[in-house]
């Protein structure tokens, strides 16, 4: 008799997504899918729209990153308005990469301490009620104090910058809508009110090298558990540099073969087409001229390091080296690799926040820019998970006509189907029984790419994550429902 | 822990909910009925969601009120209950109970703020800014309740 094991919800995720397992009559798996079952709906009801309401709409899309799809649309939207990134005044746009560093930095505060901490302190079997946040808040306070105030920091910077934590808004077509003041600069670099830049910058370091010691204690689970040989995508700067905010496209295969080489942002379409499932809303992007199969790349953090040359502030570009010397691999292909490079950003975003916020241009008074309008504008940012991209086209009038959001989740469809099927192989697969440990272990793989399912299909409501086992039948014979 | 802003009292009222939800806004049409009364003891909040870092905030006050909708229907139209730390933790990264932002206050910074819930039964849930006819009897119910036994008692035990 085959049997089917679905995991729904899938915990320690933003969004709500469904694993299920399919087994044949001997328990070996047949099957799995990551199933992402939340109405997509954004890009539709944004037409018709004036434009310059996307930067604000977009917000909605997310409680987790509106930033990031703040600001992608804003750089859509300032094409719109004839100005492209170079012609954006200094003061705009490093009001705009300090608060987008801001808000990846404190995205993946977020999700180091708050979602995959347990995994990483108490193991992957270790019972569900230990792998939670509050667990680690008990077992080591000073972690959990870290986390939270560099969460918080990175939350301030985006206050300061937007007005909110949440929906605030900086972003203007052409601009931004206020500069920022010596008070405010003041407040993150002094150390009276909250921790200063530089203790930022020296915890993130530190967790860097717990992350080395983490990965020296435990390299064959991490080199071995959810590999798989896949694509890598992300943007840099002229230069080769990783570059979070602006740059051109690159992508590489499994050993580091350019397979886009470093385009123009704007000619996205002509190199990326996205496909549908039936069991899925998300869909499937990849790269036209390798094709469905072969052309999918992974995004975020561990893309990022793959197909950067370097990076561009010392401390995490030393830490780059060090994570690739690590293995001695040009490209590394260990999903639970991510993690580790997801500090390295965290420290790159510190250092770079750092240098912004001593440099007098923020405080500057050349706030908006001016072009000949367009009828279409692409923004493709690196969002915390990955290359974002906004496409947007407008009538005469400016209404929208046209939205196209590729999120960075999207990217990573394939990926964490094939993190899954990993884990369903080499770990449910002949094992006879079904263990919690087991399940979580599925969740593991899909948590390491830092899933924003709420963005990645545009959902409203609540979003909880589910696993499902089935038989050869096709009967529903066990289910693990976490909410 | 460093405090991010001088404060002006001692009693924290947070709103959670979404105004956009229609009777899931009480939490935050209450905290904002609230915050016009101008008292100097009492600072008020919004939040969508309680989330972990809010722990830094409840951490700063004495006395903490987290004001929600119900979906429950309660025979008075609302509810003020006091509440203790307890260490259940909800999947999400940003979505956490009371109990549990008072259980980390109390575990990583020893600060047990007298806490409580204040929750105003809702009726309709659809999209939409306007709360319906039985939320607004209930806010208002609610509203006169903490305003005259609540803040104000508040007030008498300070001075």
């Amino acid at each position: 008799m085959t049997r089917k094991i679905t995991i729904d919800p899938v915990t320690r995720v933003e969004g709500h997504g469904r694993v299920t397992i399919h087994l044949d009559e001997y328990g070996q798996v047949k099957d799995s899918f990551f199933h992402i079952v939340e109405f997509r709906g954004f890009e539709r009801f944004i037409q018709g729209h004036p434009y310059w309401e996307a930067p604000v709409l977009v917000q909605r899309l997310c409680g987790i990153c509106p930033v990031s799809h703040h600001l992608a649309a804003a750089k859509a939207i300032d094409q719109i308005v004839g100005v492209d990134p170079t012609d954006l005044s200094p003061t705009a746009t490093k009001l705009r990469r300090l608060m987008h560093y801001g808000q990846v930095f404190q995205s993946h505060a977020l999700h180091f301490f708050y979602l995959a901490s347990p995994d990483l302190l108490f193991g992957v079997d270790a019972p569900a009620e230990k792998r939670n946040v509050v667990a680690v808040a008990v077992e080591n306070r000073e972690l959990a104090v870290k986390g939270i105030t560099m969460r918080k920091y990175g939350q301030e910077i985006i206050k300061a910058v937007a007005g909110k934590k949440i929906h605030g808004i900086l972003a203007v077509p052409g601009g931004v809508h206020k500069t920022f003041t010596e008070k405010e600069r003041d407040y993150f670099l002094d150390g009276k009110n909250i921790e200063n830049i530089d203790t930022m910058i020296e915890w993130s370091l530190a967790m860097v090298d717990f992350m080395k010691g983490y990965h020296e204690a435990n390299r064959k689970f991490l080199d071995d558990f959810a590999y798989f040989p896949s694509g890598h995508l992300g943007m840099v700067n002229d230069f080769g540099g990783m570059d979070l905010y602006d740059g051109k496209l690159r992508a590489i295969d499994s050993e580091g073969k350019r397979t886009l080489d470093d385009i123009s942002t704007n000619l996205y379409q002509d190199y990326f087409l996205e496909a549908a499932s039936q069991w899925s809303y998300m869909k499937f992007p990849y790269l036209k001229q390798l094709g469905r199969e072969k052309g999918w790349n992974r995004v975020g953090p561990l893309a990022r390091i793959n197909v950067c040359d370097f990076i561009t502030t010392p401390l995490a570009d030393k830490a780059r080296k060090e994570f690739i010397a690590f293995t001695g691999k040009k490209v590394n292909n260990s999903t639970m690799y991510s993690h580790w490079a997801r500090l390295i950003e965290v420290l790159h975003c510190a250092e770079e926040m750092k240098l912004l916020l001593n440099d007098p241009e923020l405080m500057g008074s050349d706030l908006v820019r001016k072009g000949t309008p367009r009828h279409k504008g692409i923004g493709i940012i690196e969002a915390p998970r990955g290359t974002l991209t906004h496409h947007y086209e407008v009538d005469d009038k400016g209404m929208i006509t046209k939205c196209n959001l590729i999120v960075s989740t999207t990217h990573n469809n394939d990926a964490m189907n094939t993190a899954v099927r990993w884990v369903a192989n080499n770990v449910i697969s002949r094992k006879g029984h079904i263990t919690d440990g087991m399940l979580n272990q599925v969740e593991v793989a899909i948590r390491a790419y830092d899933p924003c399912l709420s963005c990645a299909t545009q959902a409203m409501g609540k979003m909880p994550l589910k696993a499902e086992l089935y038989n050869d039948k096709g009967e529903l014979i066990d289910e693990k429902f976490k909410n | 822990m460093k405090n991010s802003k001088t404060e002006k009292g001692n009693i924290l009222l947070i709103g959670i909910g979404n105004s956009g939800r229609r009777d899931d806004g009480l939490g935050w049409k209450f905290t904002d009925m609230a915050r016009h009364l101008g008292y100097k003891e009492m600072d008020c909040e919004f939040r969508y969601q309680l989330q972990v870092e809010d722990v830094l905030m409840v951490c700063r006050y004495e006395k903490v009120v987290f004001a929600d909708a119900s979906h429950t229907s309660i025979k008075e139209g609302f509810e003020i209950k006091p509440i203790k730390p307890a260490g259940h933790y909800f999947f999400s990264s940003h979505m956490q109970s009371p109990e549990t932002i008072l259980y980390l206050a109390k575990e990583l910074y020893n600060k047990t703020p007298e806490a409580y819930t204040l929750a105003i039964s809702g009726h309709n849930w659809g999209l939409g800014t306007v709360l319906s006819r039985a939320a607004q009897e209930n806010l208002q119910k609610a509203f006169r309740f903490f305003k005259s036994r609540f803040v104000l008692s508040s007030k008498e035990s300070a001075e």
